[in-house]
């Protein structure tokens, strides 16, 4: 039931009371269509309090405004999270700045005598329900977090329906008592503001960026002169503080939007056991990989000769790549007459890996910088970047009984002696003692 | 008493005119310089660009030391491991190579300019030298780091670059033919590029380079600040430019513009998509050498000469260019600034040709030879 | 049962002739001006023959027999992961069948076309089949065509991109600000 009133029967008559008491204030008296100051009764404590209350109720009915007005959009932005932690601390920072003008603002009536005497009972009230107003939107804002994210799409309606002249309380029933008591002063508000200072919220004084510039012609040299200084400390002072709004909330977002991103970086990350497992098996093949180097250099430190392939594995075209005793890729071929041809594959342009298919020619390919080299003379096509041949490397045919028939040494001299019936059957070895460095 | 002055006279004279000490104040290096303002003045930003770019590679060169692992196993495993995998390692990584790239820009275009508007001339020797070693310090910056991901380019590229040490032995005299080759052995630590020299790049792209471009580049900035900027034009008019704080705040806006350029190109636009070799595996040393072997695009002044020329004109044009700049201040100590933009001009164009038609022009050579 | 299907496999691998397919590494290689090596589709750079892991002279009895298995992957639809492809390898014998690739051979263009249209791999926002014809990995989310990435990225980072934009612009009006600031007292001190 008092749902029913607060929030069906309550915003009609904050409403037509906003409306008609406007109006009929303006027209029986323009003039008071503002709020009297008091800089002139106190200033010290009202530069105080004005100034941080104007800022932080600026910001934060913006921002409502906005939410209400552009709950779609509104609520896209708030699905990134970086955007709901920006406005919501914005709007805590701004929520305490209003508190704390507002309690000043109060504070200074009671206090001061001169005030007093042009205080009346409203401005109290109003400065109390100002008071409440910030301390419910503060307690949503705290007990009830994220209000920027679910604030538009479970309030919304409720205005919604509010304005199209089909109220519905029912949007409202699940709501927190904060909430429902941040709504109910709302409309306390709207309803109140024609007959309080509230008013002057509605004569924004846009026609000073339009009017014509007005003279000021001073009585005295003097307090012009004195007047001229000031102006120039308040444009110093004003400049002074939009840069640092400027910097200052450049550095919020930065730090919010894109120096977080440098912050996450140092988090542990969080991996799902199949990435963990794929991580792990990666590394274990590079462990392999680079634990099978190692065998093949204590292979070659050790061992008299080492197995290349069988000899009917080796193609005519297409080369097997092996790893010589200087640990330096080499690459087999077979001769049209059966027998192996081995050469180092270490271009000797500047160091690659020769590739291994062979060209009709009989030549392979350096692809670095284009070198063809012949394998079966090892020197490089006329044009080529590379001048010196591919070194042979020297081998030995063996038995499956480990016996050696045939062995050529790096300049070709051959020794021993095989039956074409064995070669098929024969193990292609290169040898320690036809190696550069053995020798 | 005789006019000549002693040898050890002559050095203070030199020492105390170029690095003069008694400005060392607050007052005359912050409060009083001026910046000269012309059509020339934007080329006073450069430097301090190309020290943004820098602070950025520290930064996020700190960063990647956090999971890089240099090892020839697990380098190039920690480098994927950041890219894919640690949060926001990407942007990091990305944002490294970015802003080594446009450190690289900046620096040439800072060079460039600083040598058209004679930014050299006495008593500002000490600032160019020290910016040619700066040069040069950041050129050995790209080169280590380039191999430390350890992916088949990265080491490939490497060893091409080492073997062409090697190269430059043929053409000198009998002592010191093996001089290279022993210099090469020196940088690379074993037989061929291994986990050696691998240490050994990490070593100095971390610690060793680092160290010594610190040192440089203080005394770089201590002599820009002790001698004010030059005038950077033969008729300077009487306009200038209080240095602190406007200057100085023009140039953080710069900075502002030029970090959102590279976060957001860092952010969108992975470096590597700009190679031609798109697989990034880790090198196999036992595997074939890929086709696509290239430097990052920064030697590509280097590096197309080489395969288009003959080995020994490139050496020798690499050595009068290094030459000369190191004796630049000597050398056009009476040049006009119009003559030098001329020449300084000349080199850009080249540069910018070489780099961009590079590979075209390469592969007209070959065409028509091939 | 086993043994019957790896004695099977077995001799399959050495009756039919090694199934590498160097004509559209070729042809794409040509079209797209980046150098393209056998890892586009299978396990190792250097094709599937050899001894090197994912090469066929390394696999184990069992991945054997998946490889012959995968050969008789004639009709689209067969799910066999292929020890020696990878997943884009897969992906295209799954798609296409052996049959349809042999008969591509003739004309390896036309292979993109063939490939779906909405499968992408890396989740890189460029599909599989632009990859192969941009000569991209389609493995990797961090290679692609710059330009396109550069655009689908812009969009995906949308949220980033605002807040930093948002963040130069009131930095700038700060330094702006402050700038006028310290040219006022300047100018005050001066007189």
């Amino acid at each position: 039931m008092s749902d029913q009133f607060l929030f069906i029967a309550l915003p009609y008559v904050a409403l037509i009371s906003l409306v008609i008491g406007s109006i009929l204030r303006f027209r029986i008296n323009a003039f008071s269509y503002s709020s009297l100051s008091t800089q002139f009764l106190e200033d010290r404590w009202l530069a105080w309090a004005s100034m941080p209350w104007h800022i932080g109720i600026i910001v934060i009915l913006t921002g409502h405004l906005l939410a209400f007005s552009f709950p779609g959009v509104w609520t896209t932005l708030a699905a990134e999270p970086v955007f709901l932690i920006t406005v919501e601390v914005v709007g805590a920072l701004c929520a305490f700045l209003c508190l704390f003008g507002v309690l000043i603002l109060l504070v200074r009536r009671f206090v001061d005598a001169k005030l007093q005497a042009v205080t009346n009972h409203l401005e109290i009230v109003v400065l109390l329900i100002l008071l409440i107003q910030i301390s419910s939107g503060l307690a949503v804002a705290l007990l009830h977090r994220w209000g920027s994210s679910w604030a538009p799409g479970a309030l919304g309606p409720y205005l919604h329906s509010i304005l199209m002249l089909r109220p519905d309380a029912a949007y409202l029933s699940d709501m927190p008592p904060f909430v429902k008591m941040h709504i109910a002063t709302a409309w306390v508000l709207l309803m109140l503001l024609p007959f309080t200072r509230l008013v002057h919220a509605m004569s924004l004084p846009f026609h000073y960026f339009f009017r014509a510039p007005q003279k000021v012609v001073w009585n005295s040299s003097r307090s012009e002169a004195r007047f001229e200084q000031r102006l120039e400390k308040d444009t110093e002072r004003r400049l002074f503080i939009k840069a640092s709004v400027g910097l200052g909330a450049s550095a919020v977002l930065l730090s919010l939007g894109t120096l977080d991103k440098f912050f996450k970086y140092f988090l542990k990350q969080d991996l799902s056991n199949e990435q963990e497992a794929h991580l792990l098996s990666e590394k274990l093949h590079r462990l392999k990989q680079s634990a099978q180097e190692r065998e093949y250099e204590l292979e070659r430190m050790s061992k008299d000769d080492i197995f290349v392939a069988k000899l009917s594995d080796l193609s005519k075209t297409k080369g097997k790549y092996f790893i010589d005793y200087q640990m330096r890729p080499a690459l087999a071929f077979r001769d049209e007459n059966g027998l192996p041809i081995l050469l180092s594959a270490k271009c000797t342009h500047l160091g690659c890996t020769v590739g291994q298919d062979l060209d009709e020619q009989g030549r392979v390919l350096c692809p670095c910088h284009i070198s063809y080299f012949d394998i079966k003379t090892g020197s490089p096509s006329a044009g080529s970047p590379a001048k010196d041949p591919l070194p042979h490397i020297g081998w030995a045919l063996q038995n499956e009984q480990g016996k050696t028939l045939l062995a050529q040494d790096a300049e070709g001299r051959r020794e021993g002696s095989i039956e074409p019936g064995q070669l098929e059957s024969s193990l292609l070895f290169i040898v320690k003692r036809f190696s550069g460095e053995a020798a | 008493m005789s006019e000549r002055k002693t040898r050890f006279q002559r050095l203070t004279d030199f020492l105390s005119d170029r690095l003069p000490l008694h400005k060392l104040s607050f007052e005359n290096m912050v409060t009083k310089k001026e910046v000269p303002v012309h059509g020339m003045s934007w080329a006073y930003y450069m430097g301090g660009l190309t020290l943004l770019f820098f602070l950025i590679q520290l930064v996020t060169g700190v960063f990647l030391l956090f999971y890089y692992q240099p090892t020839v196993s697990d380098a190039h495993a920690s480098v994927e491991y950041i890219t894919f995998f640690v949060n926001s390692g990407f942007l990091i990584r990305n944002l490294h190579t970015w802003s080594s790239s446009c450190m690289i820009f900046c620096l040439l275009v800072h060079v460039l300019t600083a040598f058209a508007m004679k930014g050299f001339a006495r008593p500002r020797e000490i600032t160019w030298w020290s910016g040619s070693l700066l040069l040069i310090l950041t050129f050995s910056f790209g080169f280590t780091g380039y191999l430390l991901p350890w992916h088949q380019i990265a080491v490939n590229a490497t060893k091409v670059v080492l073997q062409s040490i090697e190269e430059v032995g043929r053409y000198l005299p009998g002592g010191f033919a093996n001089l290279p080759t022993y210099i090469k052995e020196l940088i690379q630590g074993e037989a061929s590029v291994g986990q050696a020299t691998l240490s050994r790049f990490y070593a100095l792209h971390v610690v060793i380079l680092p160290l010594i471009f610190f040192a440089t580049l203080g005394l770089h900035l201590l002599s820009v600040q002790l001698h004010g900027i030059s005038q950077g034009i033969d008729n300077p008019s009487k306009k200038t430019e209080r240095f602190f704080p406007f200057f100085i705040l023009k140039d953080f806006w710069l900075w502002g513009l030029a970090f959102l350029v590279v976060f957001i190109l860092a952010l969108c636009l992975p470096f590597e998509s700009f190679y031609s070799y798109p697989l990034f595996e880790a090198f196999d040393s036992l595997g074939s050498t890929p086709d696509g072997i290239k430097p990052e695009w920064y030697f590509y002044f280097v590096y197309y000469p080489l395969e288009i020329l003959p080995f020994w004109i490139v050496m020798l044009g690499m050595t009068f260019a290094g030459a000369g700049l190191f004796l630049t201040p000597s050398i056009f100590k009476h040049t006009s600034r119009k003559v030098l933009s001329i020449i300084a001009s000349v080199a850009a164009a080249y540069l910018i040709i070489i780099t961009f038609f590079g590979q075209a022009i390469y592969e007209a050579f070959k065409g028509v030879s091939g | 049962m086993k043994v019957v299907l790896s004695v099977l496999s077995l001799t399959m691998i050495f009756v039919t002739p090694a199934l590498a397919h160097p004509e559209f590494q070729r042809h794409f290689k040509e079209t797209s001006g980046r150098t393209i090596n056998c890892a586009m589709c299978h396990v190792h750079p250097d094709g599937p023959e050899g001894l090197k892991t994912g090469q066929i002279g390394s696999l184990t009895p069992d991945q054997l027999n998946t490889l012959g298995l995968a050969r008789q992957a004639n009709k689209p639809g067969s799910v066999v992961k292929s020890p020696i492809l990878n997943e884009f390898g897969n992906l295209i014998v799954e798609t296409l069948g052996k049959d349809k690739i042999m008969e591509l051979k003739q004309s390896p263009g036309s292979l993109p076309d063939a490939l779906s249209k909405t499968s992408d791999l890396d989740g890189d926002g460029i599909t599989d089949a632009e990859e192969l014809k941009d000569g991209t990995n389609p493995l990797n989310s961090y290679d692609g065509s710059p330009v396109k990435l550069l655009k689908i990225n812009f969009f995906r980072n949308w949220f980033d991109l605002f807040m930093i934009v948002l963040a130069t612009g009131l930095g700038f009006y700060g330094l702006y600000n402050l700038l006028l600031w310290l040219s006022v007292k300047a100018g005050r001190k001066g007189q």
